[in-house]
């Protein structure tokens, strides 16, 4: 959309919008198994009007929003496990902190560039990870001194999955890392939060998928903080977007029986391909 | 006597019903600050037919231009319509907080002390998050 049109449109088109935008991705990232963040940010950065400080502050919340709204029945179902996240989510909300703080004061054609290349990778890594089931393995002793077990019921497969990780330290260090990444693109980092749960660690993939979410909304908790304190977060924009994700959310949550996964999968490797491209190019100034 | 599981389980359920009610919470009141800010119900500092001459600018030139509070300069304005919905999304930031708090007693009295560590740990994380010592007033 050329400039002068974008300054031409009245400002409500912009909150209609977003709930719109916002109520998609929230569908689209349940069935993929993705925060949303990865896909908020590099669409409304690059196709809405706002500076992308603002758009990376909501994109943090958005992830947030969605996370926490699918908590609740994500832990009822032992599909999330309080004993596996408490400490991986302490590791990665410090890190946050930190990636916060340093996007925040890093100039905005670095970050569009970066954002672009991280963006373009994750979904290179999405399109290339095949889903891997947590095998049975013995905790280290970390893993072990930290508990880090578990048992749920899947009613697909009408059997009760006992677990457990291990490569507890490298875990650790996985999550940091997200952490770090995930605060300064105020990216959910679901993408990677799941492959270092079930491909690290073992984790079944519905605990890891489950877990993932709760991560994602303990560690951008810390990180939202930051965006408040610095005033990077404009309510039209963030709030929309708060009530869109969590309505789309309870939506994708309904119809993830429904639908097939490798079909979701296609459309968010496309999407995120076009959203990256379009940052990347950005950040590059020839777009 | 509870064995280890049950209470991990207590705990787990513990903590779904409070986030649940965080987060209907949350919704209602975050939907209700939305609409007094763009009906116009309530006035807002920065005017909403205004605000599109600087959201495509950097935070900081931002706050210079308008003159938007950071750090914790909001509370005082909540009278104004978009800092009513600031306080909103921290109620939203505020949940996990919320939680941990509530569950730092259960794991205290069953006297599991790494997890209730771990917690105690994540609840300093976040209220300093929280206070702005990381970034405030930038």
């Amino acid at each position: 959309m050329e400039m002068d049109a974008v300054a031409a449109a009245p400002w409500w088109i912009w909150p209609i919008a977003l709930f719109a935008v916002s109520f998609v991705i929230g569908i689209v990232a349940v069935l993929a198994g993705v925060g949303g963040g990865v896909l908020f940010v590099p669409i409304v950065g690059g196709f809405f009007p706002f500076h992308l400080d603002f758009v990376r502050g909501a994109g943090l919340l958005f992830a947030l929003a969605g996370t926490l709204a699918a908590g609740p029945t994500l832990l009822r179902n032992n599909m999330a496990s309080l004993r596996l996240i408490m400490p991986l989510a302490l590791a990665g909300s410090i890190a946050s902190v930190v990636g916060a703080v340093v996007g925040l004061s890093m100039p905005t054609d670095l970050l569009q560039t970066a954002l672009g290349l991280v963006v373009i990778a994750i979904a290179v890594v999405i399109w290339r990870t095949k889903e891997v089931y947590g095998g049975t393995v013995e905790s280290d002793a970390l893993g072990a001194a930290l508990r880090m077990r578990g048992r749920y019921d899947d009613p697909a497969e009408r059997v009760r999955i006992d677990w457990r990780t291990h490569r507890t330290l490298l875990g650790f260090a996985s999550f940091a890392a997200i952490g770090f990444f995930g605060g300064v693109f105020g990216l959910g980092a679901g993408f990677a939060n799941v492959p270092a749960l079930n491909l690290l660690m073992a984790a079944p993939m519905k605990v890891a998928v489950g877990s993932s979410g709760l991560i994602i909304s303990i560690i951008n908790s810390s990180a939202a903080w930051v965006y408040i304190h610095r005033g990077a977060l404009l309510p039209l924009l963030a709030v929309p977007a708060i009530l869109g994700v969590m309505l789309g959310s309870r939506l994708g949550a309904r119809l993830l029986s429904v639908t097939p996964a490798a079909v979701v999968r296609r459309l968010v490797i496309v999407v995120m391909l076009i959203a990256g491209a379009r940052a990347l190019l950005r950040g590059l100034g020839t777009w | 006597m509870v064995s280890q599981e049950e209470h991990d389980a207590r705990v787990q359920r513990l903590y779904a019903r409070w986030l649940d009610a965080g987060m209907r919470t949350a919704f209602a009141v975050s939907l209700a600050a939305f609409l007094l800010y763009v009906s116009g119900l309530l006035p807002a500092y920065v005017p909403l037919e205004a605000l599109p001459r600087y959201w495509g600018l950097p935070v900081d030139e931002f706050l210079r231009r308008t003159g938007a509070p950071s750090g914790w300069g909001w509370v005082g304005m909540m009278d104004r319509a978009e800092y009513l919905n600031l306080a909103c999304i921290a109620l939203i930031a505020s949940a996990t907080l919320v939680c941990y708090l509530r569950v730092l007693p259960a794991l205290l009295g069953a006297r599991q002390r790494l997890d209730a560590l771990l917690a105690a740990a994540q609840v300093v994380v976040l209220l300093a998050a929280a206070s702005g010592v990381f970034g405030g007033g930038g």
